[in-house]
């Protein structure tokens, strides 16, 4: 939508529930003067100032921690980097999809950070380890390109179908993602280990390469491709 | 099904199933636009020799893709366990009946 120079109001319509309090979720629409170049977040931000019951996750502002994933307009996405002129208005807010609402756009998202946690999110070495660095080739460093950025906003793993049916089995594009990362890096010795472990019907192989994780990703990364190196690299192990 | 079946090996066999059915497909229909068989004896003549074998396999071929299919689809969203089985038992009862109806049909066409 073409924004002039100055100030314009804009509708939002914003997903609002205390669960302690409320009975049921609502949406509860707002009024916002959107200036040029302004993020989704400092709408937020403005809402707040007006109704300080409101309440959203967020920090650096800037695309960097992953704390501010929300879902607007039926899409997931950072609102720190989402600019508010590419929104169609009434611009609905809601939480992330699937997860535990705590507060308004506050989710738990406990479940996703076990996942991540499960795949074991460190290098293992079967070696001790040397006095210095472990050297990797520029080749070998290129592998963790479109991996190691991950933020964990957690924008792939909750708008996947396959997460919203299986949550607790099914490990999630997020968790796979960082999977991928420790098995296509040189320098980790537990690559048999890892794929032994996404082994069986539901981590790793729920996926069905619907590509919604990758149409979300506010890094651009590509969690299909990863889950798709996952599983040429088990049939490589297999045959 | 062992550990092994249910994952990795049940994901290449949908592949290999499907390039399989591709293929078959493919050909039968240019198959049948080539040379259409004008009568019933020759329509059972395709069925005989190699052919039956092809045929047989393909019937296989449908059916184990159908199930994989079928699986996935209770996996993802029949989650009570009586529920989740007797789905299963259904569908994969109602599979093999059909590779079973499917063998007859082809073997009694190869051999008339
Ligand atoms: S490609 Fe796989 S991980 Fe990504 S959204 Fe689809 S099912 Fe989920
Ligand atoms: S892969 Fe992308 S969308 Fe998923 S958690 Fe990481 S940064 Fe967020
Ligand atoms: S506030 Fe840190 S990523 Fe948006």
């Amino acid at each position: 939508m073409a924004q002039s120079l100055g100030r314009e109001p804009m509708k939002f319509e914003i997903y609002r529930y205390h669960p302690e309090t409320d009975s049921k979720p609502r949406m509860q629409a707002y009024e916002v003067e959107v200036e040029r170049g302004m993020m989704l977040r400092d709408a937020l931000l403005a809402i707040q100032a007006e109704d300080e019951t409101f309440a959203f996750r967020h920090s650096c502002g800037e695309g960097v921690c992953g704390s501010d994933g929300v879902n607007v307009n039926g899409v997931n996405c950072l609102a720190c980097t989402t600019p508010v002129s590419e929104l169609k208005p009434p611009v609905q807010v809601r939480p992330m999809p699937g997860r535990p609402v705590i507060r308004d756009l506050v989710v738990d998202m406990s479940q996703f950070y076990n996942q991540y946690q499960s795949v074991d999110p460190w290098l293992k070495r079967t070696e001790p380890n040397p006095e210095h660095e472990i050297r990797q080739s520029p080749a070998h460093r290129d592998q963790l390109d479109g991996l190691y950025e991950c933020i964990m906003c957690g924008c792939c793993s909750t708008s996947c179908p396959s997460f919203w049916w299986n949550p607790d089995k099914f490990l999630g594009p997020q968790a796979l993602l960082t999977a991928a990362r420790f098995v296509l890096d040189s320098r980790d010795q537990a690559t048999a280990q890892r794929l032994d472990a996404l082994e069986g019907p539901y981590k790793l192989f729920r996926c069905h390469t619907i590509m919604s994780c990758v149409e979300v990703c506010p890094k651009g990364l590509n969690p299909t491709r990863a889950i798709g190196q996952l599983k040429a690299m088990m049939l490589k192990d297999a045959v | 099904m062992s550990r092994q079946a249910s994952g990795l090996q049940a994901w290449a066999v949908q592949r290999l199933t499907a390039i399989y059915l591709g293929g078959f497909f493919i050909y039968l229909i240019v198959a049948v636009l080539l040379d259409p068989p004008a009568s019933v004896e020759l329509w059972r003549a395709r069925f005989g020799g190699v052919a039956s074998v092809a045929w047989l396999l393909f019937v296989l071929a449908l059916c184990w893709h159908a199930w994989i299919g079928i699986r996935d689809v209770v996996l993802d969203y029949i989650h009570p366990p009586v529920w989740r089985l007797s789905a299963l038992v259904a569908f994969g009862g109602g599979l093999v009946a059909c590779a079973l109806w499917g063998f007859k049909i082809i073997l009694l066409a190869a051999g008339g």
